[in-house]
């Protein structure tokens, strides 16, 4: 929208857990870079440690080693500055709030007007299809629709950076399709630099200008691969010969091939 | 190794720690000029009465076995009716929410009165444990897998058998929790039914003769004891359910948990109809005690006797007016004392949030104490605080505290890590974290506790008023048993169960409207 | 009622008692027979205790069962319920209830001829009259308050003059000065209060006109038309035993405490100080367990200053004049 896009840089980056008995490195080294402006999916085996990655970016967690840095800024700073914007795995809606007010807690938290936000919230909200519903209760939303009102307010700050975990795991999959189509428009509108942690190989194929491949045990990088697909990507490309090799050949680096 | 035990087991550091605390203060008798003894004064005098203890703890013990075995084989017999006929649910919504909320103090000598030997207290226990069990059944046959109850279908099997095979099997770990929490409550109603019931043996009976004694460490010693035995139920039924189910799950006492049907296609008459059974059963199941026993019109007032009583006879002026002194003077402490429980609960439930490594080393310490006997905490109270107003208070702020934070804590537990996190990831301090999402999650179980505590904390004022304060309603019905005002003595047992009813029906009104508002379920 | 006996016999026979109190009785054809105590088992009871012990009930043809009693038991509510043939009872609470409630009982003999309620104080500040009290703080049960009242009213003095606070027999309060003196049993607390390094002074109600017996023997009117036979051997076998029992009243308090004293917590010594402390209680001209003229007299009258207004035939003196 309006602020430059700030990038984001992971730079040998390691983590370990301290449990019973023994412990466990969730990341080792792991060294990443993601231009401004652009759409990154990490993808991996479950215990590859993508998700502690995102939690490291997100300042929920602290790397043990190594240097973060969000558009120069550190992930409190970027946090602080709402440069960020995040969608979990789980919509994670409060139940007593509507969806507009679901939508505007992360103004509420960096303490910003909400009623400056008026028509971005309106906005938001027929972007991702949920008009007229803007004073429903997430008791009486289906699953898509709750997660799409997660996207809303992941977007409301108009985050420069965004990250999201898993956001579709618990949709099916057409209506996974759908919003893989409708995120890679709201990527295209904002420009906000993406990095999308996902199962989903053709999900990451087809959202993505580049795959990181991770594997666990420890959790590391193993490949980095650029999608050549043209944008705007279309439905059609999921049924595609090459995209399927894509994600073949994507599907034999997860599986150590 | 050493450092490590430390760390894995803050409790046992926790618990060496308040042990050393206490040895100190009752050493030096800090508190109330010796009124808490120390550790070791008290296991020193355990030692010295050890000739004492075996006849008490086994009238105890075998008291609320038996209450435990009869009270649950009936709650689960309940539970699998209601589930089979959920029309009986409903007409015996009352008499279930009654037997919840009575305060047991109020029913122990009427129980007293008309039933002789251990059965008083046998049927204390057992009420005691009736409710937690029933609806654990009811929950957990209703939480069945339909798959597998379709499965056996598919093979022509009947209803009985779904229920056998699939419902009874699947309620098992629901049943076995519900066990835990009634094991502690199976000892406490035993022990009260021992006030008022007589007999030599059991440890009511001890603490009771020894409340003249002028020693502190025998009450504690006692008090420890029974609390020890409560805790150990707890424990023993945890262990059994981890070993059988390979689960601990909790369940959280639920009154409100009855799974009565959301939407009554019903036609109003119908539904009126079983409102006016709910309410009449109670007074029916009343009358029919008495009649069933026979017991002498001049012990046993029936409902009737009651109202003429209160109402219509000569003595209904004077009745009146002992009637509502007692309750100006116990209502007002019972729900003073219930917000500061509840208010210091919340508190410091909401702050765990923000401090998890003080809430996993005080959550044993709260749990020991929810299975202290109240009987034997109240003795202990007035040896510290006297005999006054603030003793009554403090009696109900420590027994609606601990079950009302438990309950708000576990419940925070459950609040998804990702509603948590969202606000952090936008850097929220904790303040701001605590009020946008702390603080309306813990509501519903604002209202589960307060639901659960009410009857406890008018059960609370009325112990201490027996015991100690020598006011309000618990003096009433005591003094009225020394006058043998037996008109009296049902007319207080009466009104204090329709009060906790009252209140409790009053909370979950609101808590309906307040959660439905909200867009959240009440807890189960 | 089953498992109470039940519990005796077993208790009895896990104490290990060599003189097995019940086979003498057991060995003659016996009629059941069950008493309602007034308070826990000690030395206030050993009369009664000295016959189960010695056999002399079964001698006079009855299978005693004793019930014993606590702060929590009403005695008159087992022989309404039936659960008991008699009660040992304070005469006020059953003639204000034969008054007020209408209850059948007769009272067939009393056990103390003065009533052992006093007031109990610090000797290093005396309540010696009730004109002491004034202006006290005293700590009262609440069955007993309108005892209290009544001795005020009688020697003049304003309720408004004392401050009476809740009591239940746990004399903490008075050593600590939270209260100036407690109404208790004058035959018991002085003890425990000099264990706990004070003395103790006391003066009795009945000494300043509150004159009533105390443990009456109550039984229902029907009990007296159907059993009065057995009554009678009650009277007379518990008789033998006060009597045996104040020959030397040290002599059987200590074979008790490991059946009847079992499981009290009180001491020997506490025990041996009340049954010294009860004895002038309960002399009679007329015998242990009687009742004169004279004394029914003066009961009506105490009983008649705070209320109660009972009347001579509530008092039954025939069964005495049997024995």
């Amino acid at each position: 929208m309006t602020a430059a896009p700030a990038g984001i840089s992971l730079t040998a980056i390691g983590k370990t857990y301290r449990g019973r008995g023994k412990d466990v490195e969730a990341l080792r080294d792991v060294t990443l870079d993601c231009d401004q402006g652009s759409f990154t999916a990490l993808i991996g085996p479950s215990g590859c440690g993508k998700s502690t990655a995102l939690r490291i970016l997100l300042g929920l967690e602290p790397a043990d080693c190594g240097s973060v840095s969000i558009g120069g800024q550190t992930p409190q700073q970027a946090a602080a500055a709402g440069v960020t914007g995040v969608a979990f795995q789980d919509s994670a809606l409060l139940p007593w709030r509507n969806v507009a007010n679901n939508i505007a807690l992360p103004l509420e938290v960096l303490g910003r007007r909400v009623a400056d936000y008026r028509d971005d919230i309106a906005q938001l909200i027929a972007l991702v299809g949920l008009k007229g519903y803007e004073n429903a209760l997430p008791g009486e939303l289906s699953g898509g629709m709750r997660q799409r009102v997660a996207i809303a307010r992941a977007l409301v700050t108009r985050p420069q950076v965004l990250f999201m975990d898993e956001p579709f795991g618990a949709l099916d999959q057409i209506l996974r399709r759908q919003m893989n189509i409708e995120l890679q428009r709201i990527w295209g509108e904002t420009g906000a630099t993406t990095l999308l942690v996902t199962h989903g190989i053709d999900e990451a194929v087809f959202l993505a200008d580049r795959v990181v491949v991770m594997q666990a045990a420890p959790g590391r990088i193993a490949e980095v691969i650029d999608i050549p697909f043209p944008r705007p990507r279309a439905a059609e490309l999921f049924g595609q010969p090459d995209f399927h090799a894509l994600c073949d050949d994507i599907a034999k680096v997860l599986h150590g091939g | 190794m050493g450092v490590d035990l430390w760390q894995r087991w803050p409790g046992l550091r926790n618990a060496l720690v308040l042990i050393a605390i206490w040895e100190l203060v009752g050493q030096f008798k800090l508190v109330a000029g010796g009124a808490l003894p120390s550790l070791s004064a008290i296991v020193l005098r355990l030692w010295v009465d050890r000739a004492d203890y075996p006849g008490h703890i086994w009238a105890t013990l075998s008291a609320s076995a038996s209450g435990f075995l009869i009270g649950n084989t009936i709650a689960i017999l309940a539970g699998v009716l209601f589930v089979t006929f959920p029309v009986l649910l409903r007409i015996t919504r009352g008499l279930n929410i009654a037997i919840f909320a009575l305060p047991p103090i109020a029913i122990a000598p009427i129980l007293a009165l008309t039933l002789s030997g251990m059965a008083p207290r046998i049927t204390l226990a057992a009420l005691g444990v009736y409710f937690v069990t029933m609806s654990a059944t009811v929950i957990g046959l209703s939480q069945y897998d339909s798959r597998a109850a379709n499965l056996v279908r598919a093979y022509g099997g009947a209803k009985w058998q779904v229920l056998w095979r699939v419902q009874l099997r699947g309620a098992l770990p629901a049943i076995l929790s519900g066990f835990r929490i009634a094991a502690p409550a199976a000892v406490l109603g035993a022990i009260l039914a021992e006030f008022g019931g007589g007999g030599r043996w059991g440890l009511g009976t001890y603490l009771l003769g020894s409340l003249g004694r002028g020693e502190p460490a025998r009450i504690w010693g006692i008090g420890l004891v029974a609390t020890l035995i409560a805790g150990l139920s707890y424990v023993a039924f945890a262990l059994l359910s981890a070993r059988l189910v390979g689960t601990s799950r909790a369940v959280s006492l639920n009154p409100a948990a009855p799974p009565a049907l959301r939407v009554d296609p019903s036609p109003w008459w119908h539904r009126i109809g079983l409102l006016l059974c709910s309410v009449a059963l109670p007074f029916v199941v009343w009358w029919a005690f008495l009649r069933v026993l026979s017991v002498p019109s001049m012990l046993g007032k029936t409902p009737w006797d009651v109202i003429h009583y209160l109402f219509l006879s000569e003595l209904r002026a004077t009745a009146q007016s002992r009637l509502f002194s007692a309750l100006a003077e116990t209502l007002p402490i019972t729900f003073a004392g219930m917000i500061l429980g509840m208010g210091f609960a919340f508190v410091l439930a909401v702050s765990s949030r923000l401090l998890p490594e003080f809430t996993r080393a005080f959550m044993p310490v709260a749990l020991i104490t929810q299975t202290m006997p109240l009987v034997a905490l109240t003795p202990l109270l007035v040896l510290i605080l006297g005999r006054g107003t603030s003793l009554t208070l403090w009696v109900t702020i420590s027994v609606t505290f601990f079950p009302a934070y438990v309950m708000m804590a576990q419940g925070l537990l459950l609040v998804p890590r990702a509603a948590v996190e969202l606000p952090r990831a936008y850097g929220a301090k904790a303040w701001a974290e605590l009020r946008l999402v702390a603080i309306p999650a813990s509501i519903p179980y604002v209202f589960a506790a307060m639901r659960l505590t009410a009857p406890r904390a008018l059960l609370g004022v009325m112990i201490a008023e027996w015991l100690a304060t020598g006011r309000g309603l618990g003096n009433l019905l005591n003094q009225s048993r020394g006058y043998l005002d037996f008109n009296m003595i049902w007319t207080v047992a009466a009104v204090s169960v329709l009060i906790s009813v009252g209140f409790y029906q009053i909370v979950l009104m609101i808590e309906r409207r307040v959660l439905a508002r909200m867009g959240m379920a009440a807890t189960e | 009622m089953r498992l109470q006996m039940n519990r005796r016999h077993f208790l009895g026979a896990s104490a290990g008692a060599a003189a097995l109190p019940f086979l003498p009785g057991r060995a003659r054809a016996t009629t059941p027979f069950t008493m309602q105590s007034a308070w826990i088992n000690d030395a206030e009871f050993a009369g009664y205790f000295i016959g189960l012990d010695q056999g002399y009930y079964a001698e006079e043809g009855l299978d005693l069962t004793y019930l014993p009693g606590g702060p929590d038991v009403i005695p008159e509510s087992s022989i309404i319920a039936g659960r008991a043939d008699l009660s040992l009872t304070t005469p006020d609470t059953t003639i204000k209830a034969i008054v007020e409630q209408g209850a059948p009982f007769k009272i067939i003999g009393a056990q103390y001829q003065k009533n052992p309620i006093g007031i109990v104080s610090l000797a290093k500040s005396p309540i010696l009259t009730p004109q002491d009290m004034i202006g006290k703080t005293i700590a009262v049960p609440p069955v007993n308050t309108i005892s209290v009242e009544a001795v005020l009213a009688i020697n003049g003095i304003e309720r408004s003059q004392v401050n009476i606070v809740p009591y239940s027999y746990d004399p903490t309060p008075l050593i600590r000065g939270e209260i100036d003196a407690s109404l208790d049993f004058t035959t018991n607390v002085p003890y425990t209060i000099e264990t706990m390094g004070e003395e103790a002074v006391s003066f009795l109600l009945y000494d300043f006109g509150f004159t009533i017996y105390n443990d009456t023997v109550v039984v229902t009117e029907e009990t007296l038309r159907t059993k009065r036979a057995e009554l009678v051997g009650w009277l007379r076998a518990s008789r033998r035993g006060w009597v045996e029992n104040f020959e030397d009243p040290d002599l059987w308090p200590p074979r008790w405490m490991d059946t009847w004293f079992a499981g009290t917590g009180r001491s020997l010594e506490n025990e041996l100080f009340f049954n010294h402390a009860q004895q002038p209680l309960m002399a009679s001209p007329a015998g242990y367990m009687a009742m004169t003229e004279e004394g029914i007299e003066a009961n009506l009258e105490a009983l008649a200053r705070v209320g109660i207004n009972g009347t001579r035939d509530m008092f039954d003196t025939t069964l005495l004049e049997e024995l």
